[in-house]
């Protein structure tokens, strides 16, 4: 119940410190986990604190500082702490700046229990090359600590026992081993200054020259300075296990000492020497302490049993046989060596004198061959595993014996297995083979060591029974070979704890065998393996059955390559990880496979010591006493207490040895890792080499093919000289005659040249003559020409030659004539000449008169002609003025017209009131003459005038022929017959339309003759009454006035023959249709020039015009008779023109007559 | 007009300054003084400045047609014009149209009705024979004009002369305020077309009265000096103007009291609206040039 109560602590301390991280809680998880620790001394509890991370371990150390304080929790706080270095974690380079470094050094300086302090300085050693450059500060201290504990020795002030001071004096040595290594010079400085004195002379004689003698020089001695060994750079290049292997390197003791390149030869030779020797106490502390031990446990054992040779001393076998785990690794120089060793050892036992059991067993013969075997490639390990098997397992069986059988054997043995040094394993092989001889031996004695073999038959009552143990006998003991610990130890270095060959060969082979030895004690003490004792044999028969079965790991078919492929090195290198993964596969597979021979020696112990407690609780004290007196020995609880705290610093020496054996095998790997590289690089190298070889078979090859090729060209270049050389004289015989062919050519194209030379100047002769040849025919023909005509001229010469004579002839008969002519002829021909004269002036001044009479023409012409561009001038600008004023007349129009309108409006409004006004009165007369005349409302307004012409302006008519179809209605409704008014109105309408322009026709006149007003003031004067009187009937209708007008037109034309104006409106209408004729062609001509003409003639001549005025008036009094007779009136109107142009031309020529 | 040398050879750049219709005035007096009148050059000008009060009328009359472009003939037009009203007025006092308490706008709704032959007889007159339109713009002319005669001929031209020119492109007049509103303003002519608010716009009041009893007579001298001169746009401008000016209160507005709001316009801010309308009208149809 406790220890599940424990582990369910332990569990939650676990899921605490690991999902709850926060500080607080932890510091408090971790302290007490602390405690039970250090009440309990649970492996968990351990296992957990030393795998504690980053962010605790200020909590963990702090803790164990404040434990380190108390007295009484020491020594277990130095175990946990020593755990926790081993364990290295990452933050241990972190302590050297906690006070638990100095609360462990003031510890050392000042504690007395001498375990405390061993366990202390192991712990102390161990931490050193993890925190090198600690040293600085606490240099001295350390340095201190050594003086005191070296001291220790001599002056024993503690009084502890012989024991206490070989483990003391075996860690001293480790101490100052260390710190020799780590820091020489100033530790030498140190021992000089220190043991100069007088009081430590005898230490240093007695203990530390000893020591000095067991190392070498240290080369920092020579090269380096006491400063520059604690320069922090120094050792930043170091790993842990550097640190530790340099410290070795400078050891001369093999114990110590690493067998590592260059000083591999000279400790061996030691070593030989040394155990060739007779074991000396003074030869290494390591021996010497083994076989104090020896001899204090054969002591013991002496004392206790009584029956063990004194002399035997298991220990000292131990010592001496184990070769060092490194050597096993070495090569095979070393492996002689060990073989040696072995020998020495073997032979060594039989010279002691002690007939152990062991050493005459029959196997024990045999080691050096077999040691040999071992290192031999691993196929042939292979070959000798079926016994191997059975070696291993009847070894363990035989353990297992043992074990059930006698705690006090266990006791032994476990704490022979703390005592192994790094040689664990070989430790362990040499231990149960002791024991297994023993065995026997101690079956005898523990028949007489009656209350241990009791308890053991107690406790092992069942598994006697079993069917495993019964059949434990029927494995030899001879069985026990040398093999099977040459096995062991090829495990043992491999740390893998199984050898080679097992592992490769039948992992599971020895599980059924080895398991049952497991439960027995698991199942009676170990709380981890609580197994019910039934159950795991089942399983064991079941994996036993299962075993020979296919598990099998597989054979990898490319390691026999690797053999050949890889040096040894290599193949043990992989043999190691082989084993490793198969461990690792065990590991996975069970429980109960997974311990390890180390884990198995540590609960070996751990049972052992419990066992040992409950025994001796359960022994009842009178017996005890009479035990521990009936074997001789001293008061039994100190001597047990010595013995426990004997173990305990065992199991620490032994942690302590195992953590530097697990520095060395880091280093070992890292070495290896490097062999493997360099290995490697080695078959690059070689490979290359062969490459290179290749290539030179090749360059040769090539060579010689070149040389066949340089023949062969050469060759064909001595062809291609002859061939050259022929050619060459061919072609300078080609260009010889090439040569002569060529000067020949030359001389004929010279010859050439010349003929063509004479053929151009034959030719230029020849043209040369040609041309005098023309040149004469040319003159030929020009004195031809000029002889016909010499010829010519002579006949004419002669010709006139002879007229010549004939004239001659005739002048002088003419001069006899005229001398006989006389001057009568004279006065004629006078009167003649005067009268031709005087003709001639007549004719002259007649010219001058016409040409006067033409200039004054031509004056008169201009001046016509001005006057007419003048009168054109003046007719354009009246023709402007008749455009303005049309438009101002227009202007002026519209607006009559407007009020027209509205009269008309206004006079329809009115009717139709005046006719409502009448439908009123009339209302008997029915109602459909209103509705008639409504119906007829928009239209009405020609009925009422034809009642009331008279009442009405004449005018009114005017509007009239635009409706003449209304007015026939009108005349039909109403009935009043008038029906002599439309036909009327209807000659009046053209006269009304047209008068329009006689109206303008004034206004133009009217111009007209203010432009001419200078030359008849009165005809204006006339004009200007006209016009006053005009006015006047414009007021009464413009009817009116047009008509008027239209009257006073002709009338002022004719001069001054005024008709009444107001004559009436009824009179006139007959007279003046006549006048519009007249104006009425000119705008169909395009001039108004006609009227100007006659009012100028008029104005000029009044007798000629009255001639046309009367001439022009009959015409138009003719007119308007054919007009009214004929009812046309546009015949007049197309006769008239031409008469007046003539007028026209008339008044021109008169005008011209007049100038 | 510009090498004309009576005028000021700084007029040419009063108008770049900002000083308007300095020129302006003696610009018309030389266009006045010509005798038979450049009615085609008044139009002009009348399009392109505003015209100064005092030659209003005379260029109105003109350009109505109500007196001819020869002024000689002015005299006797105007006494035409005189006679005819007399006569018009006398026959519809003879048939009781009106009497002495007629109000004048009353009487010149009769006597154009007479004259354009649209009269029914007295017992027939009913309520539909009130043109409203005449009325307002009679009621508007008789504000700007004293004189009856010149009154009535003023507003029957005027009303006239816009239904013979204008007739047809009055119901035109909607679209293409909402086209320059889209231009001017398109979030404007968004939210009134969302409201409703397009459709009840007084578009009668606006464009058949010409906006007669909307605006005060002072700026409706301006607008009208526009559709005198042969533009019935400027009409489109003003409306559009005037919903510019009162945008924000139109935004918020539902369309009834938007048709409210808009047929009685605040009197107070209408001129600077007109200035602006005229303006806009301008960029949009251009600065009407002369014909020559």
């Amino acid at each position: 119940m406790v220890v599940v109560a424990n582990w369910v602590l332990c569990l939650f301390f676990v899921m605490n410190l690991y999902s709850n991280p926060i500080a607080e809680r932890g510091s408090v998880l971790l302290n007490g986990l602390v405690d039970y620790f250090l009440e309990t001394n649970s492996a968990q509890a351990l296992h957990i604190l030393s795998s504690v991370r980053e962010p605790h371990d200020k909590h963990l150390l702090d803790k164990m500082n404040e434990c380190m304080s108390k007295p009484g929790c020491r020594l277990p706080t130095l175990t946990l702490l020593g755990h926790v270095v081993r364990k290295q974690p990452s933050w241990i380079h972190k302590m050297a700046r906690y006070p638990l470094l100095v609360s462990l050094l003031k510890c050392l300086k000042t504690d007395t229990d001498v375990v405390v302090l061993i366990t202390g300085v192991l712990v102390l050693i161990s931490l050193l090359p993890m925190i090198p450059q600690a040293g600085k500060q606490h240099l001295y201290e350390f340095f201190d600590i050594f003086g005191r504990l070296a001291s220790w020795n001599m002056k024993n002030p503690g009084h502890v026992s012989e024991v206490y001071l070989i483990h003391l004096h075996a860690s001293v040595y480790s101490l100052f081993h260390r710190l020799y290594g780590m820091y020489p010079c100033n530790f030498v400085s140190y021992l000089r200054s220190h043991y100069s004195m007088k009081e430590n002379m005898e230490t240093f004689e007695e203990v530390v020259k000893p020591m000095l003698e067991h190392v070498r020089i240290h080369p920092e001695l020579v090269t380096g300075t006491k400063d520059h060994e604690l320069d922090p750079t120094r050792w930043k290049r170091f790993e842990i296990h550097d640190i530790v292997i340099e410290c070795a390197k400078v050891s001369l003791d093999p114990k110590e000492a690493s067998c590592e390149e260059g000083y591999a030869t000279m400790p061996e030779h030691f070593c030989a020497q040394l155990h060739l020797r007779p074991p000396d106490s003074a030869a290494s502390p390591y021996t010497d302490l083994h076989s104090s031990y020896g001899l204090y446990s054969s002591c013991e054992y002496n004392s206790t049993c009584g029956m063990k040779d004194p002399l035997w001393s298991p220990s000292s076998l131990c010592g001496m046989a184990t070769p060092p785990s490194s050597r096993g690794m070495s090569p095979n120089p070393e492996l002689s060596q060990s073989a040696s060793h072995l020998q020495n050892r073997l032979q060594n036992t039989p010279v002691g004198g002690k007939g152990t059991p062991s050493s005459s067993t029959p196997a024990a013969s045999s080691p050096p061959p077999s040691l040999s075997d071992e290192f031999p490639p691993i196929s042939l390990s292979q070959t000798a595993s079926p016994p191997c098997k059975v070696t291993y397992s009847s070894s363990y069986n035989s353990r297992s014996v043992n074990f059930t059988e006698n705690v006090d054997i266990i006791l032994y043995c476990s704490s022979h297995a703390c005592f192994m040094d790094s040689l664990l394993s070989a430790a362990i092989t040499e231990e149960l083979q002791k024991l297994t001889a023993e065995q026997r031996d101690q079956v005898a004695l523990c028949e007489f060591d009656s209350p241990f073999y009791r308890t053991t038959e107690t406790l092992t009552g069942a598994q006697d029974q079993k069917p495993f143990l019964s059949q434990d006998p029927c494995h030899p003991h001879e069985a026990v070979s040398t093999p099977e610990r040459v096995e062991w130890c090829g495990g043992g270095s491999t740390r893998c704890g199984y050898s080679r060959g097992l592992s490769q060969e039948q992992p599971w082979s020895f599980q059924p065998v080895f398991t049952p030895i497991e439960t027995p004690g698991g199942g009676s003490h170990i709380p981890p393996f609580q197994q019910s004792p039934v159950a795991p044999d089942d399983e064991a028969v079941k994996l036993g059955l299962l075993s020979p079965s296919p598990c099998q790991p597989p054979h990898l078919p490319y390691e026999a390559l690797f053999d050949l492929a890889l040096p040894r090195a290599a193949t043990l290198f992989i043999s190691k990880k082989t084993s490793e993964l198969e461990v690792e596969e065990r590991e996975v597979e069970g429980v109960s496979v997974s311990a390890s021979p180390l884990e198995v020696l540590d609960q070996l112990v751990q049972q052992g010591s419990d066992v040992h407690d409950k025994l001796l609780k359960r022994l009842p004290l009178p017996s005890k006493s009479a035990d521990w007196t009936h074997f001789g020995g001293s008061a039994p609880l100190d001597e047990l207490q010595t013995l426990r705290s004997q173990l305990f610093l065992l199991q620490s020496q032994l942690l302590f040895e195992r953590h530097k054996r697990e520095q060395h095998a880091v280093r070992n790997r890292r070495l290896l890792r490097r062999i493997i590289n360099a290995t490697a690089l080695e078959e690059q190298n070689n490979a290359m080499k062969d490459q290179l070889n290749l290539l030179n078979v090749e360059m040769l090859s090539l060579r010689e093919s070149l040389v066949v090729e340089q023949q062969r060209s050469r060759q064909l270049w001595d062809d291609r000289e002859t061939l050259v050389t022929r050619l060459h004289s061919q072609v300078r015989q080609l260009q010889q005659g090439r040569d002569d062919y060529y000067t020949k050519n030359q001389e004929l194209q010279g010859k050439l040249q010349e003929c063509q030379k004479r053929m151009g100047e034959m030719e230029a002769e020849l043209q040369k003559a040609n041309s005098k040849v023309c040149h004469t025919g040319h003159l030929l023909n020009q004195l031809t020409v000029k002889l016909s005509s010499s010829e010519n001229t002579q006949q004419q010469m002669s010709f006139l030659h002879r007229q010549l004579l004939l004239l001659g002839e005739a002048h002088r008969l003419c001069m006899q004539e005229l001398q006989h002519t006389g001057p009568e002829s004279g006065k004629e021909l006078e009167m003649l000449r005067v009268s031709s004269r005087r003709e001639s002036e007549r004719l002259k001044q007649s010219l001058l008169s016409q040409a006067q009479k033409l200039e004054v023409a031509q004056q008169r012409v201009a001046e016509l002609e001005a006057q007419l561009s003048k009168k054109e001038h003046l007719i354009a600008e009246q023709k402007k003025f008749l455009e303005d004023v049309k438009l101002q007349a227009k202007g002026e129009l519209s607006a009559c017209e407007s009020r027209y309108q509205a009269q008309r409006r206004i006079t329809q409004a009115l009717q139709s009131e005046l006719l409502q006004l009448y439908a009123h009165m009339s209302v008997p007369d029915g109602p459909a003459q209103p509705a008639s005349r409504e119906g007829l409302d928009p239209t009405p307004s020609h009925s009422p005038p034809n009642g009331n012409a008279s009442t009405l302006s004449p005018g009114q008519p005017k509007g009239k022929p635009s409706s003449s179809c209304p007015s026939s209605k009108a005349n039909s409704i109403n009935g009043s017959g008038d029906g002599s008014l439309p036909p009327d109105t209807n000659p009046t309408c053209p006269a009304l339309t047209v008068g329009s322009y006689p109206s303008a026709r004034s206004f133009l006149g009217m111009r007209a003759r203010e432009l001419f007003r200078n030359k008849s003031e009165s005809q204006c004067n006339e004009f200007e009454e006209d016009r006053c009187a005009s006015p006047t009937p414009r007021l009464t209708s413009l009817s009116q006035t047009l008509k008027n007008e239209l009257c006073l037109e002709p009338a002022s034309r004719v001069g001054g023959v005024k008709p009444a104006p107001t004559s009436g409106p009824a009179t006139p209408p007959p007279p003046p249709p006549p006048p519009p004729p007249p104006p009425t062609p000119p705008p169909s001509s395009g001039t108004s020039t006609p009227p100007p003409p006659a009012q100028v003639s008029a104005l000029l001549s009044p007798a000629k015009e009255a001639q046309a005025s009367t001439k022009q008036r009959v015409s138009t009094r003719e007119t308007p008779v054919r007009g009214t007779g004929g009812g046309h009136k546009k015949v007049p109107a197309t006769q008239v023109p031409p008469r007046q142009q003539q007028l026209r031309i008339m008044d021109y020529n008169e005008a011209q007559a007049e100038s | 007009m510009a090498e004309d040398p009576q005028r000021n050879f700084r007029s040419a750049y009063y108008e770049k300054v900002g000083f308007r219709g300095v020129e302006e005035k003696k610009s018309l007096e030389i266009l006045l003084k010509d005798n038979p009148l450049d009615l085609e050059k008044l139009s002009t000008f009348s399009q392109r400045f505003p015209l100064p009060s005092m030659y209003r009328l005379h260029v109105w009359k003109v350009l109505l047609g109500i007196l001819p472009p020869h002024c000689d003939s002015h005299c006797l037009v105007t006494r035409y014009r005189a006679e005819q009203y007399e006569d018009v007025r006398d026959a519809l006092t003879a048939m009781r149209f009106a009497g002495g308490a007629t109000p004048t706008t009353d009487l010149h709704l009769r006597m154009f009705q007479l004259e354009n032959r649209q009269l029914r007889r007295r017992r027939e007159l009913t309520a539909e024979d009130v043109d409203e339109d005449f009325l307002a713009i009679s009621r508007s002319m008789e504000e700007i004009v004293d004189d009856p005669v010149d009154c009535y001929w003023l507003v029957k031209c005027f009303v006239s002369q816009f239904h013979n020119k204008f007739g047809d492109s009055i119901p035109h007049l909607p679209k293409s305020l909402e086209h320059f509103l889209s231009q001017e303003d398109p979030r404007l002519l968004a939210q009134l077309r969302a409201s409703g608010c397009l459709a009840a716009l007084p578009y009668s009041v606006w464009f058949k009265r010409c906006f007669a009893g909307c605006l005060p007579e002072t700026s409706l001298q301006r607008i009208w000096d526009k559709v005198i001169s042969g533009s019935c746009k400027i009409l489109v401008f003003v409306a559009m103007e005037i919903l510019l000016s009162y945008k924000i209160k139109l935004m918020g507005m539902k369309p009834e009291g938007a048709a409210d709001f808009l047929s009685n316009i605040p009197q107070d801010n209408t001129d600077a609206m007109v200035t602006k309308a005229i303006d806009l009208w301008h960029k949009h149809c251009g600065t009407p040039m002369h014909s020559v």
